[in-house]
């Protein structure tokens, strides 16, 4: 028995029904209510007054935005270009044949990722602090480092990058490890038959056979950096730090939203937020090589 | 054959399915009726809600025995809970507790817009008519007080004194009575700094405080008659004042007269520091001995208290350090009782009385200042009358804004007096006269960052000046 033409018609609208309803709701109307509480200044649902642009021209002359701005490329960077390459290099030492303990040592960089941020923060507060952190009692004990060295007075990023990289180093070794599995081994017998040291074949060989996930993990780190705010939140007991050195982009939209209650100002600051990402992500997936060719002509 | 299996299968799976549909289904119409028709818990007459656990604990005795019809219920919320909850129901004009005590930062949350959309009720013209705006001391309304009006009943005073380690001051034969001013504190406590470290740096300093304290340098500020604020709410941060200040506070903590190091409040580490004797002395509100006899019992009989040292001679001696109040939401029903339940509270002699035993605390209300209980000797602070000292200060408690933007400015100041540490640090330029120049470009810097912010503010109309001295608003 075959289905009648109008229920032919009508099943797949009625199958996708729930999901655009939720994300009519929950997606769309959301999304397009930023966008006009973006061009308003608001005091609750009954006093909102048009304003333009000029939320969005006050953000950009603001200099403390460009401090967040600083502050979140200085993290993002550190995570780049620190935590994935030693991500990366875990998971090559982790991928040697023959290796003993290999999941001992996997879950063990791996555990920290298990603890939330809220803890790590507190944690990191703790050893960071002066005189009697750990951190300065530590390198004073070793080095004769200064006790009332001011980490999270004003090396606020470095300290974040740490912490960060404690907790993430093995999140992302993992996603590289996986990758490392995956490689061909006849390649990289065949390229050491060839006479490929081990720095060529991990560039020729083994780079272009991961890049799919490394692109992946970049791409991740980069939305995650941009988008921190627990850490530094928690770490500087809610405040963005002195001098604002451990400010964060979402932090600045955190203080205008909810401190200052500006909720117009703070929508502009995350639709800035949300074109600088999307910036981030096409040009990372343009030299990522996931754009159409035709597009690098 | 081989293909009707899984067929049947299907359609078995879906015959069963839309059975356990509707059983779902009908459970769930069941369970609501079931829920509809049991009785629910009739409302408290009054909701009240608070942030602090030691409130709570001192006002349940005292509503214990009042009729059940106009006993507050009382819930304890955390400090970020009670402030979502508050500005939710006030932006949104929806149901909030009939009676919120809100500390000063919270409650300035309610001043961001129009006048007549703060979510309290407007007291001014209750207190006045009721003659508690005498009977209260007149600083504590000032945090309270928008525009000229008055939303809240202040539950405190909050002066402050130097609180100082009394076992070592006394062991170095220094007579804290001989001080005066600030100078004076540096130059009669210099002795206790003279005792190095391995680190060849002084064991000891004589003051708890840093640069990115914020609250300390408002402390300061407020004490010398600066701000951030003027009496008509606008924004006054480059000051004279205030550039002294600043410069003062950096010059103790960097260069040859550094006085001063950094033992954080309410964590272990300041604790320990605090016991160790790394700082002498520090900034101590009223409520602050209650915090100390809690986190640092090892110290008791061995701190004093003194008033502030001025910054001139003749100055103010003391300055004020956090605050709460209780309001009634606008949008609550029967405002005339919940401001008769507001006043038997909080003006009730128990309270005033108990809030000193438990708390440390002592009441905004004048009349009760000769309660001999504020003259009771405390053993943590080696028998002094501190209730008495407290009071003795606090007609001279300076007033305070209520302005929204207050933390904004606070953390403004900050910045600027952390740039003029770096500042000091790098150029090796550390007195306060070598600094002032410098202080009030940042501060000017300051202000027009916060200025910038308030003239957003499309809803803040300039106030009347005239109307916010009347009710001591303003810094």
């Amino acid at each position: 028995m075959s289905a009648s033409p109008a229920a032919t018609r009508w099943a797949p609208w009625v199958l996708l029904a729930p999901f655009l309803l939720i994300s009519a709701i929950f997606l769309v109307y959301p999304i397009g209510q930023s966008i006009a509480l973006s061009v308003q200044q608001t005091f609750g649902p009954a006093h909102s007054r048009f304003v333009g642009a000029a939320n969005y021209r006050n953000v950009v002359a603001d200099p403390l935005f460009w401090q967040a701005v600083r502050n979140t490329l200085l993290y993002t960077a550190g995570s780049m270009f620190v935590q994935l390459p030693l991500s990366l290099g875990l998971a090559l030492l982790l991928d040697r044949p023959g290796l003993r303990g290999r999941t001992v040592l996997r879950t063990i960089f791996f555990a920290p990722v298990l603890v939330g941020v809220v803890f790590v923060a507190m944690i990191f507060g703790v050893m960071f602090e002066k005189r009697t952190g750990l951190v300065n009692q530590a390198l004073h004990s070793a080095l004769g480092w200064d006790l009332d060295f001011p980490w999270l007075q004003r090396y606020v990023v470095p300290a974040l990058i740490v912490a960060s990289l404690w907790q993430y180093v093995g999140f992302n070794m993992v996603y590289f490890l996986g990758a490392l599995q995956n490689v061909r081994r006849e390649l990289i017998e065949a390229a050491t038959i060839d006479g490929a040291g081990a720095w060529r074949r991990f560039v020729h060989v083994i780079v272009p056979q991961i890049r799919p996930v490394a692109t992946f993990i970049v791409l991740l780190s980069i939305v995650g950096s941009f988008q921190i705010f627990e850490l530094p939140y928690v770490l500087l007991n809610g405040t963005a730090g002195p001098d604002n050195r451990g400010l964060t982009i979402v932090m600045y939209l955190y203080q205008m939203g909810f401190d200052q209650g500006d909720l117009g100002y703070a929508s502009a600051v995350g639709w800035l937020l949300a074109t600088i990402l999307i910036g981030f992500t096409l040009v990372q997936r343009r030299f990522g090589g996931e754009l159409p060719r035709r597009a690098r002509a | 054959m081989r293909e009707s299996g899984p067929i049947k299968q299907r359609q078995s799976g879906a015959s069963s399915a839309s059975i356990g549909v509707w059983a779902i289904g009908a459970l769930a119409v069941l369970s609501s009726l079931a829920l509809a028709a049991l009785p629910g818990e009739s409302a408290p007459a009054v909701r009240m809600w608070t942030f602090a656990r030691l409130h709570k604990q001192l006002y349940d005795p005292i509503i214990a025995t009042w009729p059940e019809r106009t006993r507050p219920d009382i819930a304890l919320l955390s400090f970020p809970a009670l402030e979502r909850r508050m500005l939710q129901g006030f932006l949104a004009e929806s149901a909030t507790a009939d009676l919120i005590e809100a500390e000063r930062k919270v409650a300035a949350r309610a001043f961001m817009g129009p006048l007549e959309s703060v979510g309290y009720v407007d007291l001014t013209d209750r207190l006045k008519s009721e003659g508690l705006l005498e009977q209260i001391n007149t600083a504590s309304f000032s945090p309270w007080s928008s525009r000229g009006r008055i939303f809240g009943l202040p539950h405190d005073v909050h002066p402050v004194m130097l609180g100082y380690r009394a076992d070592l001051v006394e062991a170095a034969g220094i007579d804290v009575s001989t001080i005066e001013t600030w100078d004076d504190f540096v130059r009669e406590m210099a002795p206790l700094m003279s005792e190095k470290g391995e680190d060849g740096k002084p064991k000891r300093y004589l003051l708890n405080l840093w640069p990115d304290r914020e609250d300390f340098i408002e402390v300061l500020l407020l004490q010398a008659g600066g701000g951030y604020f003027d009496e008509a709410e606008r924004v006054r941060i480059a000051t004279p004042v205030n550039a002294h200040v600043i410069s003062t506070i950096v010059s103790w903590c960097y260069g040859p007269g550094r006085i001063a190091a950094d033992a954080t409040d309410f964590t272990a580490s300041g604790n320990q520091l605090k016991a160790e004797g790394y700082v002498v002395a520090d900034f101590m509100p009223d409520w602050m001995c209650n915090v100390w006899k809690n986190e640092i019992p090892q110290l008791k009989g061995k701190v004093k208290l003194m008033p502030l040292p001025a910054w001139t001679k003749g100055g103010r001696r003391t300055s004020v350090w956090g605050g709460t109040m209780l309001g009634i939401a606008r949008t609550a029903p029967n405002q005339d009782e919940l401001w008769s339940v507001a006043k038997r509270l909080y003006l009730s002699p128990e309270l005033a009385r108990s809030l000193y035993t438990e708390g440390d605390i002592i009441t905004p209300v004048r009349s009760f200042w000769n309660d001999p209980v504020f003259d009771q000797p405390d053993a943590y602070f080696a028998g002094q009358r501190k209730g008495r000292a407290y009071i003795n200060l606090a007609p001279d408690v300076p007033t305070r804004t209520s302005s929204p933007y207050n933390l904004l400015a606070k953390l403004r100041v900050q910045t600027a007096v952390i740039a003029l540490a770096t500042y000091a640090e790098s150029t090796g330029r550390s007195r306060p006269d070598q600094l002032e120049e410098r202080a009030m470009m940042l501060l000017q810097a300051a202000e027009d960052q916060v200025r910038a912010q308030v003239d957003r503010n499309v809803f803040l109309s300039q106030p009347s000046p005239t109307n916010a001295s009347k009710t001591g608003g303003g810094a």
